[in-house]
């Protein structure tokens, strides 16, 4: 080998190496969605431009199981409306939900309730999903750092920690994403001490239209009390981004849809 | 003979022995009232904080008081009963049904307690019934009426004969609501309570709430109410033979133990700052006993020069300060006994410390003080052997001057 040619190698050699150490870890990275775009598209996913929805609602304790009917219609995140089908003694019951705000109202006494702040943790119709749930589901990617803790296999792992100025009721979120549907395959809640509080499950993917959606969710206390509890919602139909009456969103519908 | 030199060394010091009476007196008068004081009030916060809602024994499943769920009711509420109606030492006893609902009324929602009471047996219990305020309390009779907070009642701007809708759960976790009627209104003093509280007949909670033959807890009155520990502890021994061991029977001393150990606490404090206060008297009668028997160097040492022994000279002097200790105290004693017994039949009454004792959850208005000779002979006897120990460095070091010296002293 000539001088030259090894003057050339002795140059570029360290040049080739550095530029290998940190060329390949960014094109991974480049690579791979970053953590707030993976729960954009989830979120995407999960809601779409409008969503209406039937669904059966199992919840089950260690004394009693009790299966509700639903039919629940959203535009985007910041609007929902839901009714209760069945049981008799239930049916007519309808939900707003307008941003955070929630009205409840319920034909056996003629009432239209506005559910306070004070009342978003308690249990929403009797099951394992809060008041809190149906009016902040649409908070993780505003309230929420995010981060992937693993992208391994077929999944994202990505934790969301609520941003100082978010009233969350969360202290941590860890949420498990398929990587080739984006949608989510199940959600930790934790509380602020780090104690696991629920987990809620997605499974059954199934084809509506062009869109995949889980049609099983299983919500899972992991608190002591509530042992042998399981709050089931089954998917039985699905239509997404299709025109829906905005009068469904207006408090006149809690009582004009009701029955 | 010693006796009779003390009692005229008592009589030949007048100053002195006035004086010495008069500082003892009046500190064991002090301490047996503020001991009374203490205890008195202390004792008047727990029977409140008792007897307005929570009971003297509470039966309850086990893992109730933790986690307040449908999980952990009393499945069998008749099979309770059986036992208690046959409890000789149970003066009264009722069943309770807790849930947390969300009233609303036409202007405001505000979550809070939901509580099937059985009002007649109810009276008897709590001071539910004594703390009416407005309207009428509730009867055996009576269906989708209901007895609320004041507080809570101002937080939903509601009066008596308004109507109030609520929403919540069944006790078959189902949902429930109905539209109540308030027959009454009213105030404890406890805030939070007040504000977070609503009563109805349990016979039509029951029916609402499909909670029949549940209940949440039963609250029992013990004929003495002094012994609830230990009627306690034989309904314990009955539900686990009879029932089940899932249920327990609990005195108020171990369901707020954390308020009976703040009142310890609290006592305890008091008596550290009398402590204090009765070093500094211990030290004043010793200096004072110090002057005194100084005063008296010669006519000591005269008795030792004519042979009286240092152990005879030693016990004339104790023999005058016991006797003066003991008139002292007895009188002290009594004026402090004369002043317990007067104030536990009209209390103190401080204006403005309602407020501060509503943080603790307390309702307390005035504070009595509770006479109890026990108490009172205690505190005699320490205000007794504190005034004997005062006195005894004193004698002791007037007793080692020699003789001759003693004489000659100026």
């Amino acid at each position: 080998m000539s001088l030259c040619t090894r003057s050339l190698i002795v140059l570029l050699l360290p040049l080739l190496v550095v530029t290998c150490c940190v060329a390949v870890p960014l094109v991974f990275a480049l690579d791979q969605p970053a953590a707030e775009i993976i729960i954009q598209r989830v979120e995407d996913n999960l809601n779409g431009d409008s969503l209406v929805m039937d669904f059966t609602m199992v919840v089950a304790t260690q004394r009693f199981q009790r299966t509700m009917r639903m039919r629940s219609y959203a535009v985007g995140t910041h609007k929902s409306f839901v009714q209760i089908l069945y049981p008799g003694k239930d049916r007519g019951i309808t939900f707003l939900k307008i941003d955070n705000a929630m009205w409840q109202y319920v034909p056996r006494i003629e009432k239209i309730i506005k559910i306070p702040v004070s009342m978003m943790l308690q249990s929403w119709m009797g099951s394992d999903f809060t008041n809190d749930d149906l009016v902040r589901e649409s908070s993780l990617s505003a309230d929420y750092q995010k981060k992937i803790l693993s992208a391994d296999g077929q999944m994202f792992l990505i934790e969301l920690i609520p941003k100082d100025e978010a009233a969350v009721v969360w202290g941590k979120v860890v949420m498990g994403v398929d990587k080739g549907n984006y949608l989510p395959t199940k959600v930790s809640y934790f509380d602020e001490d780090g104690l696991l509080i629920r987990e809620l499950i997605y499974t059954d993917v199934q084809q509506f239209g062009t869109r995949l959606y889980p049609t099983r969710w299983i919500m899972l206390p992991k608190q002591a009390h509530k042992v042998g509890h399981q709050t089931t919602v089954q998917i039985s139909n699905l239509v997404m981004d299709s025109e829906i009456d905005p009068v469904y969103f207006t408090k006149r519908a809690l009582k004009q849809f009701s029955q | 003979m010693i006796f009779q030199l003390a009692v005229r060394n008592i009589l030949a010091h007048k100053k002195r022995s006035i004086v010495t009476l008069i500082l003892i007196a009046s500190s064991t008068a002090m301490l047996v009232f503020a001991s009374a004081w203490m205890e008195g009030s202390h004792a008047l916060m727990l029977k409140n904080a008792v007897e307005i809602y929570p009971g003297y024994i509470q039966i309850c499943d086990k893992d109730f008081p933790a986690a307040t769920s449908y999980d952990h009711l009393i499945f069998d509420a008749s099979a309770i009963e059986k036992i208690l109606n046959n409890q000789p030492n149970i003066a009264s006893y009722a069943m309770r049904f807790e849930s947390f609902v969300l009233f609303s009324g036409d202007e405001k929602s505000v979550g809070a307690m939901l509580t099937g009471v059985q009002p007649a047996r109810e009276v008897y219990l709590s001071r539910l019934a004594a703390s009416l305020q407005r309207g009428s309390y509730l009867t055996t009779d009576d269906t989708n009426q209901i007895y609320i907070g004041a507080e809570l009642a101002k937080r939903l701007k509601v009066e008596v004969d308004d109507e109030l809708a609520f929403v919540g759960s069944g006790a078959d976790y189902s949902f429930t609501a109905d539209k109540v009627i308030i027959k009454g209104i009213f105030k404890t003093g406890l805030f939070d309570f007040d504000a977070s509280s609503a009563f109805i007949n349990k016979k039509y909670f029951d029916h609402i709430m499909a909670a029949q033959n549940l209940a949440t807890q039963f609250v029992v009155l013990p004929k003495n109410p002094q012994l609830a520990q230990q009627v306690a502890e034989i309904l314990n021994a009955e539900l686990s033979i009879k029932v089940a061991e899932q249920y327990q029977a609990q005195s108020w001393q171990q369901r707020m133990s954390g308020l009976v150990q703040a009142m310890e606490l609290d006592s305890m404090f008091g008596y550290i700052t009398l402590g204090v206060i009765f070093i500094v008297i211990f030290f004043v009668v010793m200096i004072y006993t110090l002057l005194a028997v100084y005063g008296r160097v010669r006519e000591i040492g005269v008795m030792r020069a004519i042979g009286t022994t240092p152990s005879q000279i030693m016990a004339m002097l104790m023999l005058e300060n016991g006797l003066l200790a003991s008139l002292s105290v007895f009188a002290g004693g009594i004026v402090g006994g004369i002043l317990a017994v007067y104030f536990e039949y009209n209390p103190i009454v401080i204006s403005g410390m309602e407020e501060q004792f509503k943080q603790y959850g307390l309702a307390v208005s005035s504070m009595p003080t509770i006479f109890m000779p026990a108490m009172i002979v205690r505190d005699m006897t320490v205000m007794f052997v504190l005034t004997l120990l005062s006195t005894l460095y004193p004698v002791l070091k007037v007793n080692r001057i020699p003789p001759i010296e003693a004489i000659h002293h100026v």
